[in-house]
């Protein structure tokens, strides 16, 4: 399975004609079919990055489908709509993602995706997107039995976040070497904390561990606070 | 035909190896089925933009070949090759690309060489384009309407013509964008036109320049220079 994933400079006055056009668009005239379905309308949270940004994440279910969706918005009967939404934003920046071996999410049965655009509470997520200057694979595989596996295994009271996918970029799509990890939010208190208080790591004790054995694969990441949409179909 | 565009940031020091990597490497394991073949190696031309660039230009045979291409490198027989070539360049940054009705590109995957075979080097302009707010459809019927044959009314004295014209697919790079592969044919022409102000016709309204700045005025050009063994030159 392969994920879509989409950065949109939005118009600020547009902002409210954007989000109805995934809504009313995008997420219904992908229903049409079974080659994709979106996944995550996200908002950048203003105040912890660069302003109207917003991050959509579309699962495709394979190569053949990719292309079909593509011919579908260039020359297709999504033309029309995808005119009218390159009206509403400055650009946008797509890459394809692939989940890495360890990923939770890893298949997603399309037909389960809600695209009725119904309402729910809203949650947040942490996306990081690292560049490491290890080999790729070693940075994956660190990630996994480093930082993946302490976080399950935490209590549920000390978790700050869920870790929900890990991906890489499909080839030939965006930059390599590039990892990203999508993590959602289960405690905002303890966020606060992460965000407020400087932290000493110790060296010895994971999570200190791990920030130090880190230095050897990466020191170059971004993390980006993403709220999702009211109706957005995974929160 | 789907096209992965590829530019690569070499580490200096292994400039020939990273080339190698991609002669005997990405060339020839490619060549063992139909579903891609490297079609362009480039340098970046020192002296014209950032050092050791190197662009490569891959033909995929669809969707479907792009995806076993990828699986190849993320977890097939082609990971070793990839951690090779990561071991020579900074990163990569990359891009599937889709031919514009425009595009005279007409090239069978079966016929591209694989054999490394030597020839003389030749000079693109890669020119990408960023066309404005919702222009993007409209710039791409002026390009391949005016500017196509404002190129072709030239060709007693070509300076340049279109080999190919792509624009991005959707979730694989930036969208509105439009690239061009250019072929350079008249080489003074291209120090004329590096060295001398437009003239002054160019810029009146008729002209492709003056009339396109309604649809950009944002593109980058890039002055390519083809290895001796690019499959295609």
């Amino acid at each position: 399975m392969l994920f879509m994933h989409e950065v949109h400079s939005v118009s600020g006055e547009h902002e409210h004609e954007f989000e109805a056009a995934y809504r009313d668009g995008w997420l219904k005239l992908l229903a049409q079919d079974d080659d994709a379905r979106l996944l995550w309308y996200l908002n950048h949270a203003h105040g912890s990055g660069v302003s109207y940004r917003v991050v959509t994440i579309t699962a495709v279910r394979d190569g053949a489908a990719y292309e079909r969706l593509a011919g579908r918005l260039r020359r297709g009967d999504l033309l029309d709509w995808s005119r009218a939404v390159g009206g509403l934003r400055h650009d946008v920046q797509g890459k394809m993602l692939v989940p890495v071996y360890w990923s939770p999410l890893q298949e997603v049965d399309l037909a389960t995706v809600p695209t009725d655009g119904s309402e729910h509470e809203l949650s947040l997520y942490m996306e990081d997107t690292g560049w490491p200057s290890a080999p790729l694979d070693d940075y994956i595989r660190f990630w996994d039995e480093e930082y993946f596996r302490n976080m399950r295994a935490m209590p549920p009271e000390h978790s700050i976040l869920e870790i929900e996918a890990c991906f890489q970029v499909a080839h030939g799509t965006h930059v390599r070497p590039e990892a990203i990890l999508m993590q959602k939010i289960v405690n905002y208190g303890l966020l606060l904390n992460l965000i407020s208080e400087p932290e000493e790591y110790d060296p010895d004790v994971w999570p200190g561990r791990y920030m130090h054995r880190g230095l050897r694969y990466r020191d170059q990441w971004e993390s980006r606070l993403l709220r999702t949409s009211t109706w957005s179909p995974r929160y | 035909m789907l096209f992965l565009h590829e530019v690569h940031r070499v580490a200096g020091a292994k400039e020939k190896e990273f080339e190698v990597a991609f002669r005997a490497g990405w060339m020839e394991a490619l060549a063992g089925d139909g579903d891609a073949r490297l079609l362009w190696f480039l340098h970046h031309a020192h002296g014209t933009g950032p050092s050791y660039q190197v662009v490569t230009v891959t033909g995929v045979a669809d969707g479907a070949a792009w995806e076993r291409l990828a699986g190849r490198v993320q977890h097939g027989d082609l990971v070793d090759w990839a951690r090779e070539v990561d071991s020579c360049r900074h990163d990569v940054q990359a891009r599937l690309l889709m031919a514009l009705d425009f595009s005279p590109l007409e090239v069978g995957l079966a016929d591209v060489p694989t054999d490394g075979r030597r020839h003389e080097p030749a000079l693109y302009m890669e020119d990408t384009m960023w066309p404005r707010r919702g222009k993007a459809e409209e710039y791409i019927a002026a390009a391949g309407d005016v500017y196509t044959r404002m190129l072709g009314s030239e060709s007693a004295h070509r300076l340049i013509s279109i080999e190919a014209a792509y624009q991005t697919m959707p979730g694989a790079g930036r969208y509105p964008e439009v690239t061009l592969m250019q072929k350079v044919h008249d080489m003074p022409a291209l120090v004329r036109l590096l060295t001398t102000d437009m003239p002054e016709e160019m810029a009146r309204p008729g002209s492709w320049m003056h009339d396109a700045l309604e649809f950009r005025d944002q593109w980058r050009s890039k002055l390519l220079r083809t290895a001796s063994w690019s499959p295609l030159n």
